[in-house]
């Protein structure tokens, strides 16, 4: 009993630990304090269950009243009894919970804040899953399928949080499930009193039972899996994924952005697209609008130390009619209403749409899609883009500068401004804003101000290949060096603005691009482009874009942001009249409507804008790598010709001396000459053999070790060094070498073996086909076929030493030394 | 009779004294068996070996022209006993019977008492009369009645045999099949030798007009020559491999014994003093491996279902057993290399 009650325990702890990863759904924790509730409620009626013997039935029913006990106390309808006892109207009230957490579920992004729907969802299912882990621990014994609702609750933040579930909390759970087991098995053996190794003696205290030895293995290999195959899998943890290649690659168009709209670098994303040398349309775009502005999905507006962040997007479902934008017409900003569509290729995947600020109602798109009208997002916690389309009515604005102008700066206390202005302190930007905008007065001056800074004549350049990021460092490297992308501009400019107090966001979205056929413009992922919102008081949202516009394929310039670099710019200090040219909405008057196909070749160059005055290291990593690399390739063919070397560099030329007379010459062959040195002799007949052998090897003749010398030269000089006469005999003089090397008591000496070698090696390599010889050349499967054979050995005699010490080393496992000091 | 020993013989002869006598025992004999060349010299060197011979083959092969041939080349004494069902153990080792004048048991040598003894059709005589052979072909000796007599060097049985599948043969014993050094089978002879036969011995038999080349002195220092020949530590183990392989091989249910090992390490002298070697080479072995050991074996009955004979499975075995290497060498000589297309050689016990 005393067992089970602990068994219990450890059924409710692990319950509890395994509920961890869903502190990656709330934003606090209230969530898991409501769960202990419950689960200890839970834990306690069922230890209470089981002191009164009752059946398995009944410690169920008692488990879940002590549940709804706990609900009732933690979600109260205000109609209970003394607090905790249910009435018909706290289940009606629970209805209404569980309705309304469906709803919340679908309009809250991650991180969701504790609304009580969530909350009562989530302690019952944790409620829920303690009761059945109970049922199969302590009940039926069978704690191995308890992980399966273990396993459930770890399943609600990857369905809800798709991209990034934490791997820590996880393992968390996994600890709880690994607890649960080792408590079952050790109750378990206790009960069975002796254990045995199987091997006639008992199991000692300290070692591990034999039996669980297989058991041991695979909860290892289980565990192992059961982390790293969520994070191998793309779209289970792509936060993961991405943060490991982050950067280059990761791009909008790639597969598998994620499914929530707050988790996207849309940084990373950006320049990861741009320096793609692939391009690939990416959205399909038909509009009323002659000349629209960028088309736009994305936002960054949460400003931290380490820079711009994409915030997690609230809102309602998009379907039917929008709040209308703006409806108070003002002096000076004129609205025009226009119908678009929207085409997503497949290879755009986020989970975030494309569309024209300022939407007045989405056509087609399915109940999964909300639009934030803060951010002025359409997004989505469980579709992505991929292939999507849809149509909208949109309203553009257009503003004079006098119109912006005439916007007054925000009341201090109001929460946008006081969110939207926090900018992480660097006093030299701090300085150069003040700067700026000393002695402007109005809140547009000051915009202009800072936004005409970024001009060529302040020295500003287009550059792709900069530096990552957006932190205050890099912001302030940017403004130093003075070139860089659209993140750079965009960022820098709503820092800036920020600094001066008015609220600035990056926006993200597609330039026009370079081609257009009637009202359809195609863009791909050169078209990736950001930008700077700045907020005025009654106004709203209205987009300034710092980027050069040489840089940027598809670049629109406004009246009241006009292209800084244009060689006719009136500086807007000057034009504080009305003129007419001004109330254009389609200003930068020095561009014709055709510029998109002008654009064309802008854009092509986007990948090559590196100033030719900054050398990259790049091209010699590579020439140093590849020389790296011949290097290493050179080795096996450098081995090879130096033990070539070292086999002919013997006996070249034999010191003849004149058998003395017929009798102690020996009696195989008269005219033998012999030497005065027969281990020379031997040596160098083997030399020149092994390297016969070699060169076979190389040039891919067969290699037979049941074969003789002279079987083996017989071969040779018959099949493989074909019609060469010369090569016959020299292979055969080898062999005959070789043979009394080995065989008789005296080697065969003053022989031109080196000659004979270097012949039979030419007609070796006359009878090999070119790509046998150059592999003989530069890779000689000799050597290679040698080292080969010495990894295998080496790694057997490793594995084999391995053993052995594992072995010795069990003598000193801790395990083993803490029973021997406990028993004496 | 009084013999030397084999320290009197002598060691090594002079490489070109050696060559004349044994060429001229083969040209000899060629000029009555034509075109068999390597039978007749490996018949000589199972001589030299101081072995015994077992030819066997179907009927009118030359079986019994060969072993005619090779005992008349030598000058010495020959015996010649036609195995036949009635034959009696005494006619081939001897017989004691009572001297009337000198009222004592004389000894009457049997037909083993020569230098070369001509055993035909030996597998058509009883068993009894075949192990009469035993002791003999083994000790150069004979015991009848309890007294021993020596025989003379050199000593060697050229038995004749048709294949055990003939009618009206006697298997030999085990026990007198690993008594003989070799068994040679003499084949049919190639076209062209069959038609020189019909030139040559068409009218007449050569046989007859057969000159004695040598003696059994000169037998005797080739035997010693022989004997001095070299045989290096790799060779040998080359032999035990492949004896070794024949007992561990699973197609055989008897494999080779002890004895064969000796025999066939001194027929591979032979062979390579007959080659003009002083030194044994393991294609020696090679060579000799069907010719010494085939003939010992005994198939399992597996193999024998599947008509592998044991000439088969020793060739396979020579065609598997990698060269022993005494020395450090390169990763090839030792491992087969992949894509030969031969299994690696693996004994397995039965
Ligand atoms: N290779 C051969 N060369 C010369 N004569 C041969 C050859 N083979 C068979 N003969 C002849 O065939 C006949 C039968 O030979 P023999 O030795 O009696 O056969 P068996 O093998 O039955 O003993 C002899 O007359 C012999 O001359
Ligand atoms: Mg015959």
């Amino acid at each position: 009993m005393i067992a089970h009650r602990n068994l219990g325990l450890v059924a409710a702890a692990a319950t509890l630990l395994a509920a961890a990863p869903l502190s990656a759904i709330f934003e606090r924790w209230t969530w898991l304090v409501q769960a202990v509730i419950a689960v200890a409620a839970v834990a306690a009626c069922a230890a209470l269950a089981r002191l009164g013997r009752t059946p398995l039935w009944a410690q169920v029913l008692a488990m879940l009243g002590g549940l709804t006990l706990a609900l009732t106390w933690l979600f109260p309808s205000g109609a209970e009894l003394l607090a905790i006892l249910p009435t018909p109207s706290t289940f009606g009230h629970f209805a209404e919970l569980l309705t309304g957490s469906v709803e919340d579920m679908r309009s809250y992004g991650v991180k969701v804040p504790d609304t009580d729907p969530l909350l009562f969802v989530t302690v019952l299912g944790i409620g829920a899953v303690a009761v059945l882990v109970d049922v199969l621990c302590v009940g039926l014994r069978r704690p191995a399928l308890a992980g399966l609702p273990m396993l459930a609750i770890y399943s609600v933040p990857v369905a809800v949080y798709v991209d990034s579930v934490p791997p820590v909390p996880f393992a968390i759970g996994a600890a709880g499930f690994l607890w649960l087991l080792v408590t079952d098995n050790v109750d378990r053996v206790r009960r069975f009193g002796r254990r045995f190794t199987g091997d006639g003696r008992d199991v000692d205290v300290w070692e591990a039972s034999p039996l669980a030895a297989a058991g041991r293995r695979l909860a290892v290999v289980g565990l192992a899996l059961a982390v790293l195959v969520p994070l191998a899998v793309p779209g289970m943890t792509v936060g993961l994924m991405n943060t490991l290649n982050s950067g280059v690659g990761s791009g909008l168009g790639g597969p598998g952005l994620g499914n929530s709209p707050g988790r996207v670098d849309l940084f990373a994303a950006l320049s990861g697209e741009l320096n793609q040398s692939r391009v690939t349309d990416l959205v399909k775009v038909t509009t009323t609008e002659k000349e629209p502005f960028y088309l736009r999905f994305g936002v960054a507006d949460d400003l931290r130390a380490n820079g711009f962040r994409v915030r997690g997007p609230n809102g309602q479902r998009a379907t039917g009619d929008l709040p209308e934008p703006a409806e108070r017409p003002r002096p000076g900003v004129e609205r025009t209403r226009h119908q678009a569509t929207v085409e997503v290729s497949r290879e755009l995947n986020m989970p975030l749409l494309p569309f024209y600020a300022e939407p007045a109602n989405f056509d087609d798109l399915g109940s999964n899609w909300f639009y934030d009208p803060n951010l002025q997002v359409l997004f989505s916690n469980r579709d992505d883009s991929r292939g999507k389309k849809f149509s909208f009515e949109y309203v553009r604005s257009t503003y004079t500068p006098q119109a912006l102008r005439s916007a007054q700066p925000l009341p201090a206390d109001l929460p946008l401004r006081r969110q939207q202005t926090v900018t992480p302190d660097v006093p030299e930007v701090r300085a150069l804003v003040a700067e700026l905008t000393r002695g402007e007065r109005t809140e547009y001056d000051k915009v202009r101000a800072i936004y005409d800074y970024f001009s060529e004549d302040n020295g500003f350049t287009y550059q792709l290949s900069t530096e990552e990021g957006t932190s205050g460092q890099q912001i302030l490297d940017f403004l130093e060096n003075k070139a860089g992308y659209c993140q750079q501009y965009a960022a820098a400019l709503a820092w800036m603005v920020r600094d001066a107090g008015i609220p600035a966001r990056v926006a993200f979205g597609f330039t026009n691009g370079s081609r257009r056929s009637g009202e359809t413009l195609t863009l791909t992922n050169r078209n990736l482009h950001a930008w700077t919102e700045v907020y005025f008081d009654q106004i709203g949202w209205v987009p300034f874009d710092a980027t050069p516009s040489y840089g940027v394929p598809g670049s629109t310039r406004s009246a009241w942001a006009p292209d800084t670099d244009a060689p006719e710019e009136t500086t807007p200090q000057d034009g504080t009249s009305d003129t007419p040219d001004e109330t254009d909405p389609t200003a930068a008057p020095d561009r014709d409507p055709n510029q998109f196909e002008e654009g064309l070749d802008a854009g092509a160059g986007t990948g090559s804008d590196t100033p030719a005055g900054r050398t990259s290291p790049w091209p010699w990593l590579t020439v140093a790598g590849l020389l790296a690399l011949l290097a290493l390739l050179a080795v096996p063919a450098l081995r090879r010709l130096a033990l070539r070397r070292r086999r002919g560099r013997l006996a070249p030329v034999a010191r003849t001396v004149d058998p003395p007379d017929a009798d102690s010459a020996t009696a195989g062959q008269p005219s033998v000459v012999v030497s005065t040195d027969p281990d020379r002799a031997r040596a160098d007949a083997h030399a020149a053999w092994d390297e016969l052998i070699d060169t076979l090897v190389d040039y891919r003749v067969r290699v037979d070790p049941t074969e003789t010398p002279r079987a083996t030269a017989d071969r040779l000089s018959r099949d493989s060094v074909g019609t060469d006469a010369a090569a016959g005999t020299a292979v055969r003089l080898l062999g005959r070498a070789e043979e009394r090397a080995r065989y008789a008591r005296d080697p065969l000496t003053g022989e031109p073996l080196p000659a004979a070698l270097r012949t039979v090696r030419g007609a070796l390599a006359g009878q090999a086909d070119r790509r046998t010889r150059l592999m003989a050349t530069v890779l000689p499967p000799s050597v290679l076929g040698r080292w080969r054979t010495t990894i295998a050995d080496t790694s057997a005699r490793l594995v084999a030493a391995g053993g052995q010490l594992r072995y010795r080393l069990l003598r000193f496992n801790p395990r083993r030394l803490i029973a021997n000091r406990a028993s004496r | 009779m009084t013999q030397q020993t084999w320290d009197e013989v002598g060691g090594l002869l002079p490489y070109d004294e050696f060559r004349a006598a044994s060429d001229a025992i083969v040209t000899n004999i060629e000029q009555v068996i034509e075109g068999k060349t390597a039978t007749v010299r490996l018949a000589l060197a199972v001589l030299l070996a101081e072995g015994h011979l077992l030819i066997e083959d179907v009927p009118g092969v030359g079986k019994t022209k060969l072993a005619k041939a090779l005992a008349r080349s030598i000058d010495c004494s020959v015996r010649r006993i036609q195995f036949t069902p009635d034959l009696l153990p005494s006619d081939v080792t001897g017989v004691s019977v009572y001297n009337q004048e000198t009222h004592d048991f004389e000894f009457r040598p049997g037909a083993v008492f020569a230098n070369l003894v001509v055993g035909d059709e030996i597998n058509r005589a009883s068993p009894k009369t075949q192990s009469a052979l035993l002791e003999c072909m083994e000790e150069r000796q004979v015991t009848v009645d309890g007294v021993t007599y020596q025989l003379q060097t050199p000593f060697m049985v050229i038995a004749t045999q048709n294949p055990i599948e003939m009618e009206g043969t006697y298997p030999l014993p085990e026990a007198q099949r690993d008594r003989f050094t070799a068994r040679i089978a003499m084949g049919y002879p190639d076209p062209t030798a069959e038609l020189a036969m019909l030139d040559g011995h068409g009218a007449v038999d050569p046989l007859p007009a057969l000159r004695p080349v040598s003696d059994a002195d000169t037998v005797r220092r080739l035997i010693g020559h022989v004997r001095q020949v070299h045989v290096a530590d790799a060779v040998k183990q080359y032999a035990v491999d492949l004896v070794t392989a024949t007992r561990e091989s699973p197609d055989l249910r008897l494999g080779a014994s002890p004895r064969c090992t000796l025999q066939l390490l001194r027929t591979a002298r032979a062979v390579a003093a007959l080659d003009g070697r002083d030194y044994v080479l393991p294609d020696d072995l090679q060579v000799l491996a069907v010719p010494v050991l085939a003939h010992r074996l005994i198939p399992t009955a597996d193999a024998q279902l599947a008509r592998r004979t044991t000439d088969a499975i020793i060739a396979d075995i020579v065609h598997r057993l990698p060269l022993p290497h005494d020395r450090k060498r390169s990763p090839y000589e030792n491992r087969p290399p992949a894509g030969n297309g031969r299994a690696p050689f693996e004994p397995r016990r039965p």
